[in-house]
Parts: C-alpha cells; sequence; structure tokens
C-alpha cells in the first residue's frame, strides 16, 4: 500500500518541472503582450518624459533589448541555478523581495483557512441534520449571499461596520491579530459558503445510505454515527477541495491585500504589474504553480489515505 | 480516524479564542494609540505607494515626497515662479550666460552632524553625472561641462551653451539633491544603491518597514527652522477608499495631495462638516491632446469645433465638484511667461456645427453622424481606465460630441497605453497633463519639440507651423536675451493656442483634509514638496 502511494508521488513530482516549464513560457509570453514596455513605463512612473537615449539605456540595462528567445534561455538558465533575476524597479533580487513578503500571504491564507475549517464544517453538519428548518434557512441564505458577494465590496462593508461603526478593528495595516482578523475573515467568507453548501449536501447524501439505518437499529448513538461514519465518509470529497483551496487563497489575496493594505505577495504583484516588472511576475507565477502542484499533490495523497477504494484500484489496475 | 473526533471541538476552541483575542486587543486600535498621552507630537498620514530607499539620485521606486523630506536643493523654486536661495544663499551668472556660481551655506550640516560643503556638493554632481542617459530628460544635463570648486563654500557650474532653466532643474527634487558623504557606496555608484539616508533636510528616516510605514523624526541638525512636531509617520495604504476610511477612523491625521483619495470621497468627507479641507494654488493642467498626424483631427476645424461642442464649466464643476478650476488656456498664469492674453474657446455648440459645416463635414438626411466623401467622422479617445476622472469626463464628452454630429468613440486601458498608441499614429485622443512646476513651462517646450514620450512631438507634426514652433523652441532654450524669451513663449504658447493642438480642461490642485485638532494647513502647488515642517497639531 505505501509502496503505491511512494510511486504515485514520485510520478506526480517528475511531472512537475514540464508543468513548470509550461507555465513560465506563459507567463513570459503573456507579460509581454501588456502593452508598453519596462523602460518606458518606469521612466513615465517616476513623472520625467523619457527621451530616446534614456529609454535605450534602460532597455540595454534590464536587457529587454535582447530577442526574446534569448532573454527566455537567460531567465531559464539564472532559475535552473536558483537565481530569478533582479527586479526592474528596486534592482533587489527577484527571490528575496518575494520571499520577504511570503510569510505575511501565508499568515493570512493560514488564517483564513482555519476559519474556513471552523466555520464550515459546524454550520454544514448543523445545516443538514436540520435541513429544511428556520436554522438551515438562516445558514443558506447567508451562504449564499457570501459566495455571490464580490471581495472588495464585502472588504469595504466589513471595514465600515467594524471598523467605523463599532470601533473594534484597525482599518489598516498588519501586527496585532486585531489585523489580521478582517482581512482573513473577508478571504475566506466565499470558500465558508461553498464548504457549507458542499459539506451539508454530502451529509445529506450520507444520512441516506443503508449503513445508517444499519447502525442506529445496531443501537449505535447518533453523534458516533455522525462522527465516526456520516462525517468520515462526507469529508473524503471535501479533501480535494482543501489542497485547491490553500492555492485559491494563496493567489486570490490580491484583493484583499489591496483592501486592507496588508503587506504580502498580492500587493507586491499588483504594483509589479502595473510597473512591468517581469522578472517579479515571472518569479511570483512560478512559485504559485509550484505551491499549487505541492498542495494538490498533498490533498491526493491525503485522499488517497483516506479513502482506501482509490488505492484497490491502483492495485486492480 | 479517531482524530477527527476531537478535530471540531479543537477548531471551535481555536476560533473562539482568536475572536476573544481580538476584542481584547482593542487597545492596538490606530484610535486609541494616535491620541495616547505622549509628550512627543506626532502627525499620521496616508500614502498610496512605499518610501522607497531614499536615493536622492534615482527615480522609481523613490516617492518623490519622501526624497522632499530628507534632501534639498541649491535653490527652492516658490509657488509664484519666484527662485530663492536654499542650501546655496546665493549665486552669479557669467556674462556669456555659461557659468554659475553658487556660494553655498556654510551653517549646514548633515543629519549625521557631517559638514556640508563644496567637495560634497562636487561628490553628489559627479555621481549624478557619471549616469547621464537616465537624466537627460532634464535638459541641463546635456548642457553641463563641468562642475568644479572655486573654494571651500563655492562651486561652478560650467555650460556648453547657454540654457536658461539652470535654476528651475536644479530646483527640481531630483536628481540635484545632496547625500552626506557617509551615505555613499563603494565607488560612489549611488545610481546602484546609497549606504545610508543622509540629507540637510528637516527630517530623518528613523524607523522604516517596507510596504507598512515610515517614520521620519525631526533632524536636530536642521540648518533652517525646525519642524513644529517631532515626527511624521508615513503609512502605507495602497488603496484610496481604504485611505478615506482610516482617515474617517482617526487612524491619519491629514490626506494631502492630488489624487490620493477620489473626489467623490473627498466631498463626501468635506460634506460631513467635521473635517477641515484646504485647496492649493493649481500645480499642473489636465488637458486632450489631438493627434494631428492623420485623419479628420488633422484639420483645424475639426479640433476648434470639439472644444466649441463641449460645456466645460459644466464637466469640471459636475466631475471635480469643484476641486479643480476650468482651465481656458494650457498653463496657469503663475507659471513663468504663461500669464499671456490669449482668447478662450467657450462653449458654443452651434459655432461648432458651423465649423464642421465649413470644413465639409456634413450631416446627411437621416444621418446621426457627420461625413465627409463618404468618411464618417468618428475619433478614438483613450483613457486611463482606474482614473476616476477621466472615466466620465470621457462619457461625457462622447455625449455632448454626439450631439453635434461626432462618434466619439472611448476605450479605458492601462496607464500610458493611450499616450503610445497616440504617438504610433493609432488613436485621436489622448488625455494629457502637464508636467507642473519647477519644470513648467520649459519642460514643456522641450518635450515638445524633441521626439520623446511625451506624445506632443508625434500629435504635433500635422500642424502647419510645426517646423517653425521647433525652431521657436530651440532659440528660446538656449537664448540669453530675457525680453526675446518672453516674447518668444508668447509666440509658441499662442500658436498651440490658435492652432487648438490641446483642449484644456481643468487645473488640478493639491487638496488637503485634516482633523479639527490640526492647526491650519496651507498645502503647496508642488507635485512633492509637503510642507510637513510647518504643520502642528493641538495636544
Amino acid at each position: 500500500m505505501y509502496e503505491s502511494t511512494w510511486i504515485f508521488c514520485l510520478k506526480r513530482i517528475f511531472t512537475l518541472p514540464f508543468v513548470l516549464f509550461g507555465v513560465s513560457i506563459l507567463t513570459f509570453v503573456f507579460i509581454r503582450f501588456v502593452p508598453v514596455e519596462p523602460a518606458e513605463v518606469i521612466l513615465r512612473l517616476a513623472r520625467v518624459a523619457p527621451t530616446t537615449e534614456a529609454i535605450e539605456a534602460l532597455r540595454e540595462e534590464l536587457g529587454t533589448d535582447k530577442p526574446f528567445i534569448l532573454q527566455y534561455l537567460l531567465w531559464v538558465k539564472g532559475v535552473v541555478q536558483l537565481d530569478f533575476g533582479t527586479s526592474f524597479v528596486s534592482k533587489l533580487p527577484v527571490a528575496q523581495e518575494l520571499l520577504a513578503k511570503l510569510p505575511a500571504t501565508i499568515e493570512l491564507a493560514i488564517t483564513a483557512f482555519v476559519l474556513i475549517l471552523a466555520l464550515s464544517i459546524p454550520l454544514g453538519i448543523i445545516s443538514a441534520l436540520y435541513k429544511h428548518s428556520i436554522i438551515d434557512k438562516i445558514i443558506r441564505f447567508f451562504t449564499v449571499m457570501s459566495v455571490s458577494l464580490p471581495t472588495f465590496w464585502l472588504g469595504f462593508i466589513l471595514l465600515y461596520l467594524f471598523s467605523l461603526k463599532f470601533g473594534i478593528f484597525p482599518t489598516n495595516g498588519k501586527g496585532t491579530l486585531a489585523h489580521l482578523v478582517l482581512p482573513a475573515f473577508t478571504l475566506a467568507l466565499p470558500t465558508i459558503g461553498l464548504f457549507v453548501q458542499i459539506i451539508r449536501s454530502a451529509i445529506i447524501e450520507e444520512l441516506q445510505q443503508p449503513y445508517v439505518k444499519y447502525a442506529q437499529l445496531r443501537g449505535l448513538k447518533n453523534s458516533v454515527i455522525l462522527i465516526r461514519h456520516v462525517w468520515r465518509n462526507a469529508a473524503i470529497p471535501l479533501t480535494t477541495l482543501l489542497g485547491m483551496t490553500l492555492g485559491n487563497l494563496l493567489g486570490g489575496a490580491v484583493i484583499v491585500e489591496q483592501v486592507f493594505s496588508w503587506p504580502g505577495l498580492g500587493r507586491y504583484l499588483i504594483e509589479s504589474i502595473i510597473n512591468r516588472d517581469y522578472p517579479v511576475v515571472q518569479c511570483y507565477v512560478l512559485m504559485i504553480a509550484f505551491i499549487y502542484v505541492l498542495a494538490n499533490l498533498g490533498t491526493d495523497v491525503l485522499h488517497r489515505l483516506l479513502d482506501p477504494h482509490l488505492m484497490m484500484k491502483d492495485r486492480r489496475d | 480516524m479517531r482524530l477527527t473526533k476531537y478535530f471540531l471541538p479543537f477548531l471551535l476552541v481555536l476560533t473562539f479564542s482568536i475572536l476573544a483575542g481580538c476584542t481584547s486587543s482593542e487597545q492596538e486600535k490606530g484610535k486609541i494609540a494616535s491620541k495616547a498621552k505622549t509628550e512627543e507630537k506626532m502627525i499620521t498620514v496616508g500614502w498610496p505607494l512605499d518610501a522607497g530607499p531614499l536615493n536622492p539620485h534615482t527615480y522609481l521606486p523613490n516617492q518623490m515626497t519622501a526624497q522632499a523630506m530628507v534632501y534639498e536643493s541649491l535653490v527652492e523654486y516658490n509657488d509664484d515662479g519666484t527662485i530663492t536661495p536654499k542650501l546655496a544663499e546665493s549665486w552669479d551668472i557669467s556674462e556669456d550666460k555659461t557659468a554659475y556660481t553658487f556660494h553655498l551655506r556654510t551653517d549646514v550640516k548633515y543629519s549625521d552632524g557631517t559638514a556640508f560643503n563644496a567637495d560634497n556638493v562636487i561628490r553628489n554632481f559627479d555621481a549624478v553625472l557619471a549616469n547621464r542617459d537616465m537624466h537627460s530628460w532634464m535638459g541641463m544635463v546635456n548642457h553641463i561641462v563641468e562642475v568644479v570648486k572655486v573654494d571651500d563654500s563655492t562651486i561652478r557650474l560650467q555650460l556648453d551653451e547657454p540654457y536658461y532653466p539652470v535654476l528651475n532643474e536644479l530646483a527640481f527634487v531630483r536628481p540635484f539633491r545632496f547625500l552626506g558623504n557617509n551615505g555613499f557606496p563603494e565607488g560612489d555608484l549611488t545610481q546602484d544603491s546609497i549606504k545610508a539616508a543622509i540629507g540637510t533636510g528637516p527630517w530623518v528616516l528613523t524607523d522604516y518597514k517596507k510596504d507598512e510605514y515610515a517614520l521620519f523624526s525631526r533632524n536636530e541638525n536642521y540648518w533652517g527652522e525646525k519642524p513644529l512636531v517631532d515626527k511624521i509617520k508615513v503609512k502605507i495604504i495602497p488603496d484610496s477608499d481604504s485611505i478615506s476610511l482610516a482617515f474617517e477612523n482617526e487612524e491619519l491625521d491629514l490626506i494631502y495631495g492630488r489624487g490620493i483619495i477620489s473626489l467623490d470621497n473627498y466631498t463626501y468627507l468635506k460634506d460631513s462638516g467635521k473635517y477641515q479641507t484646504a485647496t492649493s494654488e493649481p500645480l499642473s493642467t489636465k488637458a486632450l491632446l489631438f493627434n494631428t498626424q492623420s485623419g479628420p483631427l488633422a484639420e483645424l476645424n475639426v479640433r476648434q469645433a470639439i472644444q466649441y461642442a463641449i460645456n466645460k464649466e459644466q464637466m469640471v464643476d459636475s466631475i471635480t465638484h469643484g476641486t479643480e478650476k476650468v482651465a481656458n488656456t494650457l498653463f496657469w498664469d503663475a507659471i513663468p511667461y504663461a500669464n499671456i492674453d490669449l482668447a478662450p474657446i467657450l462653449y458654443n455648440p452651434e459655432k461648432a456645427q458651423k465649423l464642421l459645416d465649413e470644413a465639409g463635414w456634413t450631416l446627411q438626411k437621416g444621418e446621426k453622424i457627420r461625413s465627409k466623401n463618404g468618411q464618417p467622422l468618428t475619433l478614438d479617445l483613450i483613457y486611463i481606465a482606474t482614473d476616476a476622472i477621466q472615466k466620465p469626463m470621457a462619457e461625457l464628452m462622447q455625449g455632448e460630441l454626439a450631439k453635434i454630429g461626432v462618434q466619439l468613440n472611448i476605450e479605458g486601458a492601462d496607464v500610458m497605453v493611450g499616450l503610445q498608441k497616440l504617438m504610433d499614429d493609432q488613436v485621436d485622443i489622448n488625455f494629457w497633463r502637464t508636467n507642473g512646476p519647477p519644470t513648467d513651462p520649459h519642460s514643456f517646450a522641450n518635450e515638445s519639440a524633441t521626439p520623446n514620450a511625451s506624445g506632443v512631438y508625434e500629435a504635433k507634426l500635422g500642424l502647419p507651423n510645426a517646423k517653425e514652433i521647433d525652431t521657436k523652441i530651440h532659440q528660446l532654450l538656449v537664448g540669453t536675451d530675457e525680453e526675446e524669451r518672453v516674447q518668444l513663449y508668447t509666440d509658441i504658447l499662442s500658436m498651440f493656442h490658435d492652432q487648438a493642438l490641446f483642449y484644456p480642461i481643468s487645473y488640478e490642485t493639491n487638496n488637503v483634509i485634516y482633523q479639527p485638532y490640526m492647526k491650519d494647513l496651507a498645502p503647496r502647488a508642488s507635485e512633492y514638496d509637503i510642507p510637513y515642517a510647518q504643520m502642528n497639531k493641538e495636544n
């Protein structure tokens, strides 16, 4: 059993370089589709009307005067040696800059992740157990609302209510737990809504399985049936979603970071796209792709461990 | 799977403890923190971008407003267009106008206590001039032959030919500002990085967290009038709505600048009656730039008709809520050489129609768009998609022009895309703005006569007198006779005005909104100079 999981992992890890290669070439091409090139943007944003000489000089310095293929090969050569280039704007190594901002984004994503689990599991179970009751209706109303609200709007509504009206949380910045609550909650809310709906229907479906009746007949307590049997089966499809969610939270913090002035990766990405800071965008996308692939792999492994059917299927194959 | 049993209760406990932890940390809140009973006076402001490495000789990602707090220039440009001494207490200009001798102040010390003198000034000039290409946008850089020390407190700047705006350019926030000797990196390569931000200005950077805040403290060695408060905290808040929320939540003492918050938010805060506001004199002009290279805008009548067709007064007033003044000429009167008598083009849709009829752009029966030789009168305009003013203005103009039979297609795009397309002759109209003091109007003249990314050179290629304008601009930049210069500027600005190459819309201002406990604030008409040193708040 362990052997096949190991082979499964190795196979997936083997595909990683190909995924990253594909992602990198796409990013490399797409970022260059954005009109107006870096040398000019950088000079323009510095509020100077750049002369042809200044643009040429900067282009040469940035290396964007070289043919596309050569730029890509030089970049790949660097990446293989773990050199992700230097930022066009700050002139600091890109990897260093991104790694400096990663912890803030991870902090936000993990907190949101914990909130998602802590809120969606009990709400989903309650909603399923009391289906069609008033409680279920209230929960479902909120879940539908939370999935349909745009993040920036939600962020500002929360800021308005909890900072301005009730004066509980600060409006911006980072440092204390109080700073973390609103951004994490804003990031988590849409996923909470989604998860509550999924958990609710998964549990309702499980509750209709014959084994539940059988267990009740055996005289098992309802709580035991729920936690040991129903929840366990219902949770399996959820594990697949969890991996995706963590990736989504890391990548999706962009707007939340902007609204709450959270000094993370997302904000840096927006700034870098505006500045046409190619090396930053390339490294960011590569890093997020890497995390996505690993998170997915982790989920798949977890999924296999939780659901023996999958392993059996592998053996039969 | 035993874990599942404990998982749920564990998570619940965790969630509640997090929430409980938060409410108890209410004391952390800015509202209370900013009113802490300390002896120190601190002013907190919000700014959308990080201060940057505070390198006086480079551009992005350095914020001009932060550079101006720490570093100073030899001379200062004032809101009324005059130039007064700063680090240089006086200067002489040679008869042939190619040599500028500056007498430096002798009582100036850097924030680290080291002396400001001729050697240090030369070292700064050399570091900047080692990177001439980068600074070539500044006309003076292309004319400097050498900068030499005359004595310990005197330097001489030698040019190859006369270039009258030397003092204006020296007053600019970068690159000619001065770094203390201990701030220089090895090899004096300041274009790459500096060792420490040591300046002569009223403020010193004392604490900094990238993308979070920059804390400036009073420079105790400051030679001039000392700042009234001890500290300035610049909080980095990228979103403009978040800045106005933070202000409303009393986490900020003031919001200062042009376009830092949307004018809607500004008006909302102002109308609440809880805060005080002030508006500076105009600093720059918002305008439309017409591309005359090809298409209908190559015709003067069409350019003029557009200007007559739009009710500018109403547009500026309704969209900027009165914070910007209507502009009828390209430059505000206080801009040097720009106070000239030009007949404004005032709203007159009938005249607009007449001009188009005369030019052969006529309305056929049953048609809504004018045409000439089967060619419909359609124009493309690009605005910056994220700009809260350009978009509604573009939409309003679209409606106004439809009334006279002109179809205006509008498209939102990223910053600079429009300008690039205009230079490539792919779009007809683009929003455009002047640079503002201290480099206007000569930087405008410079940019109009040479191909560069300002777009004016390309846009004016279709004008019948484009060559003549270029010649006059060259004459005025190297000319030495003041009277002649005044005449040349009058000629050039009149030609641009008569040719209706620009459609001046409004004069942009710095708007400041501040908490009631702040003492009276007078904003300056400068893009980078925020008068923090003169600000004060009640205890």
